[in-house]
């Protein structure tokens, strides 16, 4: 090794302890799900979020928040994605910083899984209660057999105090009242330690004497009569008939603790959707492209208001981003609303005004906001399947909202000159 | 109490040699054997029968008790014989089971709890233990793992649900929730969120063993039995397979013989071993 390849190494260490000197500093903590990994055909092509509420968003140990809202299944459902024939409702949180009360899709409690129906809408509400502190994105989830979890839009929720506080009685139908961070926990250690204690003290048996060495040597050279110590036949029957009493035993005083039990409940939730409301405005995606450069989505809608009030557009949301213009956010927008997932002034249209009662009307309508980039939608450039699903929601004079769910192919825009 | 100034003698080891197979014992039985046991066969039961024994919410009565212990006795098996065979041990089951409970604790309270914040009654693992010392107790006593594989292994898997039933009994206690009737297990799993594990993951309840009714748990625990059996002779000889060692003898005539039976090692006379060491390998 001569002075030259000592330098080097020594650079290369030097590199590595400065490396490892700064590293604590340049860690941050994960602070989501990795939910703008999921390709856009998955979040903008399946499930459709709206209306998300984080009610509790600071709430205390023990307190009750709620996460609720609604969903439309996209009647654009990807081929490459199973369809949803079963399903269950998540939450999207790091750990069980809540845990889940109870439930409910369309009223119906959703224990276990259960089928939903493609071009359906679905309200949930999801009842929590705080256990940990801290600052916790939570989202809500539809998880799909075989097609995985589609995260819905996320929301900070604080939680604050001391998880030592944390209690969560729960009465049975035999009449008791279980903690669920505490029971059966010191019967299941100290079985555990019981029998850890029996296995120790057999092995122990026969640790105490030579094992292997010497053994293998005196089973080589006479065979195994000598090592076949009648003592070990007899501590070992005792054993085992001390092990078969106890096992008995166990089992029935266990059985006389809790003589009422049920299986493990495997059954199928099954919900209703909602209504499908009559909407008199009709809208039809005629052309569909994204501008790469402008980070926009632009649409020809083929629109019509058969109904007997004026109809405004307000927002487009798809993957839980929205992007609304004055109506929109006069009429629909939560200013709980996680501000990093919506466009204010993101909606924009050719079409002044109101669409009248009867009127049909070829609309130019642009989604246009940096978030497109931010929450890796532009990414539906490289997907298999080129296309874009999402709600378009509209509101007449008397305040009734129409949600639209619009799909089409989209063509990509790479250059200015393509405009 | 002992035969074991019989055995040292036997042996033909001097002290020094006897204490240096003492300490050898010792740092190979802990350091070395146990903690290999620990690596891979928590591993090996985290791939084959996890999720029935990470969460309380899988323990179910017919796929739980068919699954643990058709996957557990496999290393059981294969530690008997390299401690019977080689050294007449009975203590292999035992010491595979010990280990996988020391790897499972480990990972209930830096996973589960430490990392995930999962409280150890959702977590709690099952215990092998009187499966395995039944297991060892009957190689002991029968001398012979054929015996051991028919009676043995079916009592390993047949105790293995009366053995954890004082553990899990109350996680079978019913509730109502929302007009619904849950057990407590099912409750659990529901209350204490698991975002990568939604409930239609379980696999637990399903399947046409169902149609014993109430009896499910004890076919279950018989087709175990049955196949923890054929799971025994399969990873006995496993265990064959990777403990059989050989070497090659050279005769006078310089014929080189591969020999399988390793014991005759030591009764080969001195000028026998003379050639050996000379021999070509």
């Amino acid at each position: 090794m001569n002075a030259k390849h000592v330098l080097k190494l020594s650079i290369l260490g030097l590199c590595g302890m400065a490396t490892l000197a700064f590293a604590p500093g340049l860690i941050s903590s994960a602070s989501a799900h990795g939910e703008r990994s999921q390709e856009p055909f998955l979040r903008m092509r399946t499930v459709n979020w709206y209306d998300t509420q984080w009610v509790g968003k600071s709430t205390a140990i023990n307190d009750i928040a709620y996460l609720k809202g609604s969903f439309h299944l996209s009647e654009d459902w990807p081929r490459a994605v199973v369809k949803p024939e079963r399903t269950f409702l998540n939450v999207g949180s790091p750990s069980s910083v809540f845990v889940r009360l109870s439930s409910k899709m369309n009223g119906t409690p959703m224990f276990n899984s259960g089928p939903l129906e493609i071009g359906r809408d679905y309200t949930y509400e999801v009842k929590l209660k705080a256990r940990l502190p801290g600052h916790h994105h939570i989202h809500p989830m539809l998880a799909v057999e075989r097609a995985g979890p589609v995260a819905g839009p996320g929301g900070w929720m604080d939680i604050t105090g001391r998880y030592e506080d944390f209690v969560n009685p729960v009465k049975t139908l035999t009449g008791e009242t279980f903690d669920s961070e505490t029971m059966g926990s010191m019967t299941g250690i100290m079985w555990h330690v019981f029998w850890i204690a029996i296995g120790i003290f057999w092995v122990g048996w026969f640790a105490i004497r030579p094992m292997y060495l010497v053994r293998a040597r005196v089973l080589a050279a006479y065979g195994d009569e000598i090592l076949l110590d009648p003592i070990d036949r007899k501590v070992g029957t005792a054993v085992l008939i001390f092990t078969l009493v106890v096992v008995l035993v166990g089992y029935l005083a266990a059985e006389g603790r809790h003589p009422v039990s049920v299986p493990l409940q495997a059954g199928e939730t099954k919900i209703k959707p909602l209504p499908i409301k009559p909407n008199p405005f009709s809208v039809e995606v005629t052309h569909a492209e994204y501008d790469v450069p402008g980070r926009a989505l632009r649409l020809v809608l083929h629109a019509t208001n058969n109904g007997t009030e004026p109809v405004s557009i307000g927002e487009f949301t798809t993957a839980g981003i929205r992007f609304l213009n004055k109506t929109g956010q006069q009429r629909n927008l939560d200013p709980e609303y996680p501000a990093e997932l919506v466009a204010q002034e993101g909606l924009t249209s050719d079409h002044d005004g109101p669409i009248n009662p009867g009127e049909t009307v070829d609309i130019h309508i642009e989604s246009k906001d940096v978030l497109w980039e931010v929450q890796r939608l532009v990414d539906i450039l490289h997907d298999p399947d080129q296309r874009f699903a999402g709600l378009l929601m509209s509101f007449t004079e008397s305040g009734d909202r129409l949600i639209n769910s619009i799909s089409a192919p989209v063509i990509p825009v790479f250059t200015k000159l393509g405009m | 109490m002992f035969r074991t100034d019989e055995i040292i003698k036997a042996s033909k080891l001097p002290p020094e040699g006897v204490a240096m197979s003492r300490h050898i014992d010792y740092i190979y039985f802990v350091p070395i054997l146990f903690v290999t046991i620990v690596g891979t066969f928590h591993m090996h039961t985290a791939l084959l029968c996890g999720d029935w024994d990470f969460w309380i919410d899988w323990k179910d009565r017919q796929w739980w008790p068919i699954v643990t212990p058709i996957t557990t006795i496999t290393f059981c098996a294969a530690l008997q014989y390299y401690n019977w065979v080689n050294y007449r041990q009975p203590f292999g089951a035992t010491l595979c089971i010990l280990a996988l409970g020391f790897g499972k604790w480990v990972a209930v309270y830096t996973s589960w709890w430490w990392w995930s914040n999962y409280p150890p009654n959702f977590v709690m693992p099952a215990t092998l233990i009187p499966s395995a010392l039944v297991l060892d107790i009957v190689l002991l006593l029968t001398r012979n793992w054929t015996l051991t594989a028919v009676i043995g292994a079916w009592m390993y898997a047949a105790l293995f649900y009366p053995s954890n039933w004082p553990i899990f009994a109350y996680s079978h206690t019913p509730l109502v929730v929302d007009g619904a009737l849950l057990s407590w297990a099912d409750y659990m799993g529901f209350m204490y969120v698991r975002t990568g594990t939604p409930e239609y993951i379980r696999m637990i309840e399903v399947g046409s063993l169902r149609t014993f009714g109430g009896h499910s748990t004890m076919i279950s625990a018989f087709f175990a039995a049955f196949a923890s059996s054929l799971t025994y002779i399969l990873w006995w000889q496993f265990g064959k397979f990777f403990c059989t060692s050989y070497f090659y003898l050279t005769d006078d005539r310089q014929r080189t013989t591969k020999v399988h039976d390793v014991f005759a090692y030591a009764t080969l006379a001195h000028g026998d071993k003379a050639k050996l060491s000379g021999g070509k390998a």
